[in-house]
């Protein structure tokens, strides 16, 4: 079935019915070409699909989920954690009367691990995460899943923690699982490159948005990951703690999300709406990615108040007194605050050659900092890690 | 991060600690005879939610989280991991365990309601819900777990009652424990705001009835209004039935009265719908 960008424009912009015809092109080989902007497709996987996505997490309304997919969203997110399965069991009374070509789906899973390494013990076996997998598609009422993530991990070795990795292999095999999958939410570019490496995983799912403090690292994680192959699903669009923000309309979501769809090596993106309006309103993106002036405004004065970003401009380079490495000081910061990393953030600030003092003599500042922070206090701030012991840190 | 790394951005004042409002009572983690706290609990905030459950914390911050404390009890090779979260009342409490309670499990009365499934025990109390997972529990798991759960409710506060206007759903018909609050965009609209939805099952018949709860009379009339305008209809003038042809739900039939809407979804049996919105008539506008 084809049919005209323009036409289909045209249908998405007037009804509900946006792309619904897309199931029929769900596995169409990644080097066709592209009738319109709509859909990219998730690198090896070779699944065509729209680029907005829905994340069922926040909704237990079935009706809003029935009206995603009448409406044309084909690939769902959802997880055996969510609501504790109901979230899973939800869908599967959905999806039990569609027909299977109909839509895309994706679940995950992970196993109990010590929340302060991010570590996995002895009890996650790999029979403990066959049994995992064996209940989302139950709950699913399900043969298969198209992707299945190894949910939430934030350090390497959990991403690689062989048991797991056994697990979702021998699933793949037995036709449980289509694309084996990671899903991360924090120290996201070691988690990416991780898997990447281990040449076991198909399709990532990372947060990725305008205000992630480490946006950059991401980036270039993401981007190294779509060159070898994975497909790229991104997710935490509006950043961790604006979620509010989206419902009260502070900071417009619709720009969110094409910002992080404007990366091209982002094959789609979930999308957490919760209401019919945001539902419509999210596929209208489908039209026009273009951030307008006015949008890109607003994200950059959204991404200076979540004040840990530094652009690496180099503007201040040269105004400090003390002639201090500021854009080196501020990742330090940015570990610290953003990756949470402190052990990172004091090796950076011990391996800087810094004054005894600093800032010690200066009144007012006279570095100018284009995201006009106030760069004293933030300098004072990263620096105490100085005097934090090694061993305490480590 | 390690433990030692909260506690270092606790010293630097990076991170903002525990905070419990004025009014609230301190809650301690009991003693279980046998068995010992692995370390100091573990206190999470909203902004920090996202460390322990990652993107689950989204919906508890919809269900107006304010904090989380988490221990772990050891004994021998077993362990249960208890986590207590504190919401901002206890219809939010309700409204977020009502999101994880899965209707076959086996209902317990401790504080408000709770159950208990294979290594997994969770009760609400007041504006708490609390969750107990086990580890390497065996076969005395449901005695450990009912056992915890009984101590750390003795040290909860909160009244020990489920929201009140539960009880104002008709019990015929009925499916037990399928009673849910939705704090926002209720029935997918955010205009909505919150409100209560249990599912029924009558005669073949399944079906669902809810009360939108306003913040007062105008509140609700504002609510009412706007669905109504969605539907091409006029607003409301009075207090009194409605009908609304929703693009989702099909066709709804309300009633309008003080701060409460109430309602029927997805039920065609006109004098049942009708039976319905006189039933709820009664109900207490306080």
């Amino acid at each position: 079935m084809t049919m005209a960008r323009r036409d289909f424009l045209k249908s998405a912009a007037t009804s509900l019915g946006g792309f619904a015809y897309l199931s029929a092109s769900l596995t169409r080989p990644p080097d066709a070409p592209e009738k319109f902007e709509g859909t990219r497709v998730l690198g090896k996987t070779g699944i065509r699909l729209p680029i907005i996505s829905m994340g069922v997490m926040n909704t237990d309304n079935p009706q809003l989920v029935r009206s995603a997919l009448d409406a044309g969203y084909v690939f769902l997110d959802t997880a055996q954690g969510y609501q504790r399965g109901t979230n899973e069991a939800m869908l599967g009374e959905i999806l039990k009367d569609r027909p299977r070509d109909s839509f895309l789906i994706a679940t995950k899973a992970s196993l109990p691990k010590d929340q302060a390494t991010g570590k996995y013990g002895p009890d996650a076996t790999e029979e403990a995460y066959t049994k995992k997998i064996d209940t989302s598609l139950k709950s699913l009422h399900l043969d298969y899943v198209d992707v299945y993530h190894h949910h939430g991990t934030w350090t390497k070795d959990a991403t690689l923690h062989e048991p797991i990795l056994e697990a979702l292999q021998k699933a793949k095999k037995a036709g449980k699982i289509r694309s084996i999958g990671v899903s991360t939410h924090r120290n996201e570019p070691e988690v990416i490159h991780a898997a990447t490496d281990s040449k076991i995983y198909d399709v990532v799912l990372t947060a990725y948005n305008f205000r992630q403090q480490h946006g950059a690292d991401v980036q270039k994680a993401i981007a190294r990951a779509a060159g070898a192959g994975l497909g790229i699903v991104a997710m935490k669009s509006m950043g961790g703690n604006v979620r509010g923000a989206y419902a009260s309309g502070q900071i417009d979501a619709r720009a969110a999300i094409k910002w992080v769809l404007q990366d091209p090596n982002v094959h789609t993106i979930i999308c957490g709406f919760t209401t019919f309006d945001q539902m419509t309103l999210d596929m209208t993106i489908l039209k026009d990615l273009t951030l307008s002036a006015a949008e890109r405004e607003q994200l950059r004065q959204a991404s200076a108040a979540a004040n840990l970003y530094c652009q690496g401009c180099g503007v201040c380079v040269g105004q400090c007194a003390q002639g201090l490495p500021i854009p080196d000081l501020m990742r330090a910061r940015m570990y610290l605050h953003g990756y949470r990393n402190i052990v990172a953030a004091q090796d950076l600030v011990l391996s800087l050659a810094l004054p005894r003092e600093v800032c010690g003599d200066c009144g007012a500042c006279p570095v100018s900092c284009t995201n006009r922070w106030n760069l004293k206090d933030r300098l004072r701030d990263v620096v105490r890690l100085r005097a934090v012991p090694a061993h305490v840190v480590a | 991060m390690t433990m030692k790394g909260w506690v270092v951005l606790a010293l630097m004042g990076l991170w903002a600690g525990p905070s419990l409002p004025a009014d609230a009572a301190p809650f301690t983690f009991p003693p279980m005879e046998g068995w010992t706290l692995s370390g100091q609990p573990q206190v999470f905030s909203p902004e920090t939610l996202y460390d322990y459950i990652d993107g689950g914390a989204d919906l508890y911050l919809k269900y107006e989280f304010e904090e989380l404390t988490v221990v772990e009890y050891q004994k021998g090779g077993m362990s249960v991991s208890a986590d207590v979260y504190r919401h901002r009342d206890p219809d939010h409490a309700f409204g977020i365990y009502s999101q994880e309670r899965v209707p076959s499990a086996e209902f317990l009365t401790i504080g408000s309601q709770g159950y208990y499934e294979r290594a997994v025990c969770n009760f609400i109390q007041g504006g708490y819900y609390v969750k107990l997972s086990g580890e390497n529990t065996g076969a005395d798991d449901r005695d450990i777990l009912l056992r915890l759960a009984r101590r750390i409710s003795e040290n909860l506060p909160g009244p020990a009652a489920l929201p009140r206007i539960l009880a104002a759903f008709p019990a015929e018909g009925k499916r037990a424990n399928t009673e849910k609050f939705i704090a926002k965009d209720f029935l997918g609209y955010a205009f909505l705001h919150a409100g209560f939805i249990a599912d029924y099952d009558r005669s073949g018949q399944k079906y669902q009835l809810f009360v939108i709860v306003g913040s007062g009379p105008d509140d609700a009339r504002a609510m009412l209004g706007q669905y109504l305008k969605q539907s091409q209809h006029e607003a409301p003038t009075a207090e009194g039935p409605y009908r609304v042809k929703d693009p989702f739900h099909g066709d709804v039939a309300l009633f309008w009265k003080g701060k409460h809407i109430w309602g029927t979804l997805h039920l065609a049996d006109p004098s049942l719908r009708a039976a319905y919105l006189k039933y709820f008539e009664g109900l207490d506008d306080r």
